[in-house]
This record gives C-alpha cells, structure tokens and sequence, in this order.
C-alpha cells in the first residue's frame, strides 16, 4: 500500500459567516482517482480551491508527502507537483492548440519560439492522452466541448504533475464529450498521476473512481469504495439520509495516520 | 452477395472459394451485382497476383453495435462493408442500470450518427451485446441476479422506441465469438469455443459457423461451470462457479492487501513487468480456466479454443497454464492438441459481433431479392 501524496488533515475554510469547508480530510495516492461529490454548496469547488493552492484554508493542513506544506499561489502547488483544471477551462479562444498549451510557459530557441518543438510536444501530450483534436494548429474557439477540456488537461500535464485536481470536467458537456473526458480520466490514472475528480454527477464518478467521497455542507460524509458503493448509498450520503461520518475503510484510514 | 455482407471485404478468387462457385460464375456475378450499385469492386493484389477486391457499396447504408460491459459501454458505426466509421467507448459505473445505460448509449449513438453526416433513419439495424443471457426471440434478459439492474428487461422494446430503427440482442460472449469466426482469430473456423475473462467470465459456442443459443441463451455459460461443490458464493445463486475462483474482481480482491486498488490493466501491466504475486494470480486464474475449459472441449471438440476478453491481454501468463491443463486433461487426439489462441479483436470483439448481427438481419433494400 503506498502512502498518499497529497493529504488534507482537518481543513476549514470560512467566507464570512458560510464555513465552506469543515474538518475535511482527504488522502490522494499514485495511481489513484478520488472522486469527490456533494450536492451544490456542499463545498466541492472550495476544495478545488484547497489544493490547488487558489485558496489559503483557515485551519488544518495541507501535507504533500506526509510534510506539511503551504499552498499560498497556483503557481506554487503548481511547482510542488499539483496542477488544477477549473471548469470553464480557463483556455484562450483565439489562440490555437499549441499557444494555449505553452501560454506563458513557451518554449524558445535564442530569442525567438521554438514553435517545431512545442508543435512536437502538444502531439506527444494529446497522443498520451488519445485525445481526438483535428489538428494543434486551430483556434481552440473551434473545438468542441471534450476537445477543449482534453487541450485544458493536456496543458496541466506540461510539467509532469504529481496530482491533477478536475473541478467539474464533465458538466455541460454532451454525452460523446464526456465519454472522452472519461477515458481521459482513466488514461490518466494508468500514467500514475494521481486524480482528485470533483463532480456533482454520481454516475461519471462511479464509472472511474477508486474511492468516493461525499461532502455535505462543507463535511466530509463518508468515503467509499468505488467497487462497493451502490449508487442508493452515495445519493443516501449526498441528501444526509445516513449518519454523518459513515465509513467503509476504517482499517486503511488508520494505517495511514501512523 | 450474403457471402460478402458476412465478411466484409474478399477477393474474387476468395469469394469463389468461399460460395463453391467457379472463378468465372463469380466474376460474372460481381460484375452483374456492381452494374446495379450492390458491390463496389477496387483493384488489389494477393500473393503478389492482381485481384479484385469486392465490398458492398457503401450508400447502402449504416449498421450500429452496442456492447455493454460490466464497466463499459463501446458502440460503433459501420457501413455495410464491415468498414467501422466512428466508434466510441464510454467507461461505465459497477453494477449500472439498465435505464441509465439504454438511454447513455441512445444518445451516444445519435451523436455518433450525427458526426457522420448521416441520419437514423440511414442505420439499418442496431445489434446489442449484454453481459447476461438473452433470449434471442425476444431480447429478454433471461436470468435473474447475474446482471442486477437489467433483470427481465426487454432490451429491444426500450432502444426501439426510442430510436426508431430495428434492435437484436444477444449475449456480449455469443458475439464476440461470432466476431473472431467472422472476422477475427478463428477465422476459416467453423467449430470453435471463445472464453472472455474480464470482470465477468462468460463462453460462446460456435457449431457449423453459427452461434449455439440452447433453449434461452444460457448455452455456453462457462462461468458459471460449477468448480468446487462448497465453493464461495456466486451472484446466479450457486456455489463454487468459475466466475468465483476467477472473476476479474475475485482476482484483485485477493491483490488487494499487498497491492491496494488495482484495474484489470493495472495487474496485466505489473505482471508483465514481473510483479510475483500478480504473475500467480494470472498463473492460477488460467489452470482454473482450463480445467473448465477441458470440460468444454472434451464434450464439443471444437477445432480453436479463442480467449477473449480484458484478461487475455496478460498473452501466454494466461495461457500457458491453460494450454498446459488442456494438454492433460483433454482426451488425446491423433490430430493432436487442441489450438489455443488470444483473440485478435481484443477489447472491439463484441461490438465487431454486434455489428456483425446487425448487418445479417438488416434487410439491404430488397438486394437480397435481386441475387435470389
């Protein structure tokens, strides 16, 4: 059994009066795709926010390799190892597959772009993922839904990352978008990256999961098997109809607190 | 002409060979049949001769195949050459609903269909694999428990209304049988037996080049061969079915406290790096696989034993076990041991089978009537 990468020991996070995060623990192994769900509120994307370092929590700790450290900037997770894909996918429509995926991080031959190299490069990302984009060379206001999110993915992988955290991938996407979103997923966690998948839909997130967890009002409500779960217990844990603090794998939790 | 809609594309001296008709009939047949818009004829070379390759004409129209898996959804699109024209695989929940599942792969279809700059009413017919026996009649799911979520559905009423257009249902297993005869490893076969081990372990028979149902679509359930009278428990009921010693979730259940969460993918591939403990589990899933399979074999002695599935992709880790359990177990033949080969479809087999029952059942605009 590895140990996690990247764990969250009693995080809590307030804005205001709303605790959008309390107490949240979360483990992150190699190889491994943690889905997070909970209905709207429960505190999903605060969590993105968490680890990907764009928000600094209250309280608790954010360890990455059982160290602690302090994700104060994106730009810092970033250079510890954990990249971050929001929703919208923060992509430049006019610009195409190549400058989206190098944007501000281009590569350069003397003074000048090293544009074969980079070209050479955007290739080698999308075939590693299989991802399907017509060609590196077109605007990515021209792609569709999954193609975007597969370049959004694919510009995460640039420095290797350790961690890759999805907020919402599959969410306004159509039904042959989130078929490949899904498969990325899945490559992904075949390279070894380690996938912290956060959606609200319960069944993308079984299709791909090793482990569930379900938030509810900023809490953690239960972590789950993915094998195990039905579908009726995660809705149970989502809608607070089970006992808060239900969990399937006590013997793994505690071996890892040593 | 039904000889190329089964097999997609051959030669002229091909298609002589495989209709028992001479060289001369069948040139002047192709040449009849093309003038009319049925076959489409390109230049080729086999054996370093010039040929005729001869398909169906593409504007005949378009075929679907479904196959649900236990973790995953594929559907395809082909035109009636057999020439796939889009082809999606969607990963799917554990235990997944048939609802849910149905309706996931309508619209993946629809979009599918659409990206081709074709309509439904251009598909002829849609096939549809499952993993459960199915009453091909009828397109019932015909037991109860082995597929929870899909217990007596009737597959064919709810695709149908929904899309419009004509659905068959089998067994995932019977068609990717079918598919390594038709189109795959076994090709030229015309008595084989094709074992697919993934998360569930299931068998195809194919008699005389066809699929042997039995009385509801049970034949060839080798999953559920009874291995051991006080075995664990199985999901139809029983005790001690195969599917318990080797079902892909029994295997990694047994990694899981040395290895942690493991895929079918992730022990193939630590296996073939070397890992021991994956190694044995693959070793031990393949002798159990033969002694099952040596039943199979002594009762059918069929020409090819075909293995499928996710499991096969661990190659000779799996089947040199079997193979040697084959070997000692099945009754020694002056035509020596049976053939054991990886399926050569892979992961596409049964949608490849599905497609395949699609195209037989499609009626293509009256061309049947036209050969007679």
């Amino acid at each position: 059994m590895s140990s996690p990468v990247l764990s969250l020991r009693g995080v809590s996070k307030s804005f205001g009066a709303v605790r959008a995060l309390a107490h949240v623990d979360l483990d992150v192994r190699t190889h491994e795709v943690v889905a997070v769900v909970g209905d709207n509120g429960s505190g999903k994307s605060t969590l993105a926010g968490v680890l990907s370092g764009a928000l600094v929590p209250d309280a608790g700790q954010v360890e990455l390799d059982g160290r602690p450290v302090t994700l104060a900037s994106p730009g810092l997770a970033r250079a510890l190892g954990i990249a971050a894909v929001f929703q919208d996918g923060a992509l430049c429509e006019n610009l195409d597959v190549v400058e989206n995926l190098f944007l501000g991080q281009e590569v350069t031959a003397g003074p000048l772009l090293d544009e074969v190299a980079m070209e050479k490069e955007a290739w080698s990302l999308l075939n590693k993922l299989a991802a399907r984009v017509p060609s590196v060379r077109v605007p990515v206001g021209a792609l569709t839904g999954g193609q975007r999110q597969a370049v959004a993915i694919a510009r995460t992988l640039l420095g290797d990352p350790r961690v890759v955290v999805l907020d919402e991938p599959t969410a306004a996407l159509g039904i042959t978008q989130t078929a490949e979103v899904l498969n990325l997923v899945e490559r992904l966690r075949d390279d070894g990256h380690a996938v912290v998948l956060i959606s609200s839909s319960i069944v993308d997130v079984q299709a791909v999961a090793d482990s569930i967890v379900v938030l509810r009002l900023g809490r953690t409500n239960g972590v789950f098997d993915a094998d195990q779960v039905s579908y009726e217990d995660l809705i149970a844990a989502m809608t607070g109809a089970t006992p808060v603090g239900r969990r399937t794998r006590p013997a793994r939790r505690e071996e890892n607190v040593t | 002409m039904s000889a190329v809609q089964q097999r997609g594309s051959l030669t002229q001296v091909e298609l002589a060979g495989v209709t028992g008709l001479s060289p001369a009939t069948v040139s002047n047949i192709v040449k009849e049949l093309t003038a009319i818009g049925l076959l489409h004829t390109a230049p080729t070379s086999r054996s370093g001769r010039r040929a005729q390759q001869v398909t169906l004409a593409r504007n005949l129209g378009l075929v679907a195949g479904i196959h649900f898996d236990t973790r995953s959804l594929r559907v395809a699109l082909s035109d009636v050459a057999h020439r796939i024209v889009a082809e999606q695989r969607m990963p799917l929940a554990p235990d997944h609903r048939a609802d849910a599942g149905l309706e996931r792969a309508a619209l993946l279809l629809t979009e599918m269909v659409e990206s081709v700059d074709a309509s439904l009413q251009e598909v002829l017919a849609v096939g549809v694999g499952v993993p459960a026996p199915v009453d091909v009649r009828t397109g019932l799911v015909s037991t109860v428990g082995i597929l929870r979520g899909w217990d007596g559905v009737v597959v064919p009423d709810v695709l149908e209304q929904r899309l419009g257009i004509p659905v068959y249902v089998d067994n995932d297993v019977n068609l990717g049988a079918l598919a390594e005869v038709r189109l795959g490893a076994a090709r030229g076969s015309r008595d084989i037996v094709y074992l697919r081990v993934s998360y569930g372990v299931g068998g195809g028979l194919i008699i005389g080049g066809d699929v042997f149902h039995g009385r509801s679509g049970i034949a060839g359930e080798i999953g559920h061969m009874i291995m051991a009278d006080d075995g664990p428990l199985c999901r139809c009921g029983n005790r001690g079915c195969l599917e318990t010693l080797i079902g892909g979730a029994v295997l990694l259940a047994q990694l899981q406290p040395s290895h942690g969460h493991l895929t079918m993918r992730d022990m193939i591939t630590r296996a073939k790096e070397g890992d021991p403990d994956c190694r044995r589990v693959i070793a031990d899933a393949g002798t159990h696989l033969g002694r099952a399979a040596a039943n199979v074999c002594n009762l059918f002695d069929p020409e090819l034993v075909v293995v499928g599935g996710q499991l096969a992709a661990a190659g000779p880790l799996l089947l040199d076990p079997l193979r040697a359990v084959l070997a000692e177990r099945v009754l020694p033949s002056t035509a020596g041991p049976v053939d054991v080969v990886e399926a050569e479809l892979g992961a596409a087999a049964e949608v490849r089978g599905a497609l395949s029952v699609a195209l037989d059942r499609a009626s293509i605009a009256g061309a049947l009537a036209v050969t007679g």
